[in-house]
């Protein structure tokens, strides 16, 4: 019954959508807020028919489209709403955030790029995180790692640091994306061959900068990059026993605090990489944001929903089929959690070198 | 394994559903099959695997064969990979060979549909491995070989068309440049709509119905000539027959190869595909001088090719985890939220899911050809439809679908009008359309992989002739295309001023 029910859905959207093009998320958003206005507002949480959850990324493979959609599709039952994850990309997502309606009707999802971008420049000032409302935040994704050609000299990025300082006529290439958890994590790195072993040895360690997943994968593949970033999620098809030698790869390193369960690869802080003596441990995390201005109630509601949808474990369950996991903060600690995780990561920043000196 | 065993009843019923949205959405000028596809799939959740792959894969054949229809009868490609669909489609439908067109264009669609299916189904794993040897180096010289197209379609005036070309890319290079996410070519106070650049579909539909539909308001609401055909005298030449394709044995086989093969390389779009092998058919084809002017060669060479890169595309997917064009980017999606992971073992792991795949294709396959076939009489009549009331709809229907292409941005509807003037203009002052929007749709492909290869090399050019054998072998297709082209011009410019005497 289910599933008839379903076909039947499917073939009256097709209609819909065939007749009339696609309905707009902008309209049904004005719509609700008239209706709400009608309402005088009282019961914007739970009188909002339709919730849209911008991305920062245009990708609905990725990890940010599933940590969305999983949240997403728990905590819609709970607030009694439709939550629509539309993968827009992070700069349309600020900009859609900025000009969306308080009542909550448009809200974004995203991870650490979120504030990385404006303290690389990627994002304009104005995006800043003090200048939205931080929701909750839910979930990590530990996997996000270093990897490299399953046949290189070193087996984890501390040894490559090593290898380079014994083989003084060879460089690394390494391929990452600007201004985001890729490049910081990167930075660390590279700080970190320079304080350890000094800049003779991160003299000869590259950036390739590059896009999406798939073009770091090609750039390995293509001999453009020695080493490049990713995660575990999406690139340890490419490790298993029975790949391809050609396209065979292996982690060097995770940039968590701890090692994801059933997988053998060493965190950074295992491996002794330290940032000016501190040791460099950086999550991936997810988390909401929502206008500056939002609704209090609506604000109210998503976190208690977000509250009751991490003790699902059907959830858990959702998030860990893709090595993700629940790592909850309600709204207020996330705010404090995330500036504070903002200013510490700021004096890597502040002393790592502009990729464009150092692309090879 | 048998078919029934793997497939239910359900999955083939989404399938045929899907085709038949898919089929709709392509031919409404501004939705694609990656539209259809982005739309549907957060409905895959509450299915099992097998049924949305299912409705997927119909919507993904539906959406690519659907961009026929308006291509053929109303000059408008549906989807961008039906762009040299036009070329000869709507100049056979204005000799009155509309239905005819249609046919020839259906029947081709399958038969590189299928191509492309045997060889997804056989050589999946030894070509996905081939494909990942292509570097930047040589997708750039295929996007170059893709471009040299221009020099081939300009007609009448090489230079008009290099120079319309080169338009075309330097328009597309307008917005954020990825590698540093900073904005170029941007003009003041267009910041924030300009970001990204101009979306590709309002500017396609912009430049070929809006563009169109004011020319021939210049012209009169009366009754063009082709609509006063009447189909049921029509002699011979109009109706079509399988025949037809007895002389098209090797073209067929080219343009599926060619689309198949440019569909499988990761990032190089399937636009790419259908301009490729519309060149080359040019380049072979006894007649080169008729295509353009209603040769069913034309369409054959189009037609296949796109259809031909859905198989295509499907083998980096399926056998690495690359998707090899933005539709295939969304499927990795469904089977991510079904927890499924794709990936070089995939195939191994999952054979039923594997067969399901190849059997859905089978079905989509059949199922478009079916649908098509039998309904294209009524299709056809579209044509018959007066002036001043198929331009109302068609306008609707481009502005919708503008608006819609990007979840609701107005400004895509400004750049659909702005285009839509600009095809109005550009035929007056001689820049020619199609070598325009070659150029802007293989643009931002051709910068990316110039930029990625002289990245990896460290900037020495000379990695664009020294990179390994196939990129000698491009370099001789591309010398070869570009001369024959430049023979062609000048024979026909020639037999055009003895006409002329």
């Amino acid at each position: 019954m289910k599933k008839l029910l379903m076909v039947l859905i499917i073939a009256f959207l097709g209609a819909i959508l065939a007749a009339c093009g696609s309905s707009s998320e902008e309209s049904s958003g004005d719509e609700t807020s008239e209706a709400n206005e009608q309402n005088g507002g009282e019961e914007a949480s739970v009188d909002l028919n339709r919730i849209r959850v911008l991305i920062g990324s245009s990708s609905t493979g990725g990890d940010t489209y599933q940590n969305a959609d999983a949240v997403s599709r728990y905590t819609e039952e709970v607030l009694d709403t439709n939550m629509k994850v539309d993968a827009v990309g992070a700069l349309r997502a600020f900009d859609e955030l900025g000009k969306a309606k308080d009542d909550g009707s448009t809200i974004m999802f995203f991870h650490d790029m979120a504030y990385l971008g404006v303290e690389y420049g990627s994002f304009d000032e104005k995006d800043e995180l003090d200048n939205w409302t931080i929701g909750p935040m839910v979930s990590i994704n530990p996997g996000n790692a270093f990897l490299t050609s399953a046949d290189a000299p070193y087996d984890t990025m501390a040894e490559s640091a090593e290898w380079l300082e014994e083989n003084p006529d060879e460089t690394i290439t390494v391929a990452v994306e600007a201004g985001g958890v890729s490049e910081v994590t990167f930075d660390a790195y590279y700080l970190w061959v320079e304080q350890e072993f000094g800049t003779e040895i991160s003299d000869r360690i590259h950036a390739y900068v590059t896009g999406s997943q798939e073009d770091k994968d090609q750039a390995l593949w293509d001999g453009n990059a020695d080493i490049i970033h990713g995660s575990i999620g999406a690139n340890n098809q490419y490790t298993e026993d029975g790949v391809e030698d050609k396209i065979k790869m292996k982690f060097l390193g995770v940039s968590a605090s701890e090692r994801v369960e059933g997988f053998d690869v060493p965190t950074f802080n295992e491996q002794g990489i330290t940032v000016d003596g501190e040791e460099f441990v950086f999550d991936k995390e997810f988390f909401f944001l929502m206008p500056k201005d939002v609704d209090s109630n609506f604000a109210a509601a998503l976190d208690n929903a977000v509250a009751e949808v991490v003790e699902n474990p059907d959830y858990e369950e959702d998030l860990n089929t893709n090595t993700y996991i629940v790592n909850h903060r309600p709204a207020e600690e996330a705010e404090e959690y995330l500036l504070e995780k903002r200013d510490k990561i700021r004096s890597v920043i502040e002393q790592a070198p502009d990729l464009n000196d150092i692309a090879k | 394994m048998s078919i029934f065993e793997i497939l239910t009843p359900l999955s083939v019923l989404l399938c045929f559903l899907g085709v038949f949205i898919g089929i709709v959405m392509g031919a409404i000028p501004g939705m694609t099959a990656t539209m259809a596809i982005a739309i549907f799939l957060p409905l895959t959740y509450a299915l099992d695997m097998i049924d949305s792959i299912g409705l997927l894969i119909g919507l993904y054949v539906g959406g690519i064969s659907g961009g026929l229809v308006p291509a053929v009868l109303l000059n408008i490609p549906g989807t961008p990979s039906s762009l040299c669909t036009t070329f000869d489609g709507y100049p056979m439908t204005k000799k009155g060979e509309g239905e005819k067109a249609l046919k020839v264009g259906i029947t081709a669609s399958i038969i590189g549909g299928f191509f492309s299916l045997t060889i997804l189904y056989f050589f999946a794993p030894v070509l996905a491995s081939v494909a990942i040897d292509f570097s930047s180096v040589e997708k750039f010289l295929i996007i170059v070989f893709a471009l040299t197209v221009i020099a081939s379609i300009s007609k009448g005036s090489l230079l008009g068309g290099i120079f319309s070309g080169l338009l075309g890319m330097f328009i597309s290079l307008i917005g954020t440049f990825t590698d540093n996410n900073e904005m170029r070519l941007v003009p003041p106070g267009l910041e924030d709509q300009l970001v990204y650049g101009f979306s590709l579909l309002p500017v396609l539909i912009g430049l070929f119905a809006i563009g169109q539909i004011l020319q021939e308001s210049e012209e009169g609401m009366k009754a063009a000539s082709h609509q006063k055909i009447d189909l049921q005298k029509g002699n011979k030449n109009t109706q079509f027959s399988f025949k037809l394709f007895k002389n098209q044995k090797i073209n067929v086989i080219r343009s599926s190869i060619i689309g198949t093969f440019v569909g499988m390389l990761p990032g190089v779009g399937g636009s790419a595909a259908s301009i490729t092998a519309y060149s080359q058919t040019k380049n072979f084809s006894k007649n080169p001088e008729k295509l353009g002017t209603g040769e069913p060669e034309g369409l054959v060479s189009s037609e296949s090719a796109n259809n031909g890169l859905i198989g295509g595309a499907l083998i980096p997917l399926l056998s690495l985890g690359i998707p090899g064009d933005s539709t295939t980017a969304i499927l990795i999606g469904a089977f991510l939220l079904q927890g499924i992971e794709i990936g070089p073992l995939f195939i191994t792991s999952n054979q039923d899911l594997w067969s399901g795949i190849v059997f859905s294709l089978v079905i989509a396959n059949i199922v478009m050809f079916i649908l098509m076939f039998f309904s294209i009489k009524y299709f056809a009549k579209i044509v018959f439809i007066p002036k001043y009331l198929i331009f109302p709809i068609i306008v609707v229907a481009c502005v919708v679908g503008s608006y819609a292409i990007n979840n609701g941005v107005m400004f895509d509807v400004w750049t659909l009008l702005l285009f839509g003037l600009l095809g109005y203009i550009f035929p007056k002052i001689g820049v020619q359309i199609p070598s325009f929007l070659i150029g802007f749709i293989l643009g931002t492909e051709a910068e990316k992989y110039f930029v990625d290869s002289l990245k990896g090399s460290s900037g020495d050019l000379t990695i664009f002739f020294t990179k390994g054998p196939i990129a000698l072998v491009l370099w001789i297709l591309i010398i070869g295309s570009v001369t024959y082209a430049i023979i062609d011009s000048r024979r026909t410019k020639k037999a055009a001023e003895q006409n002329a005497s």
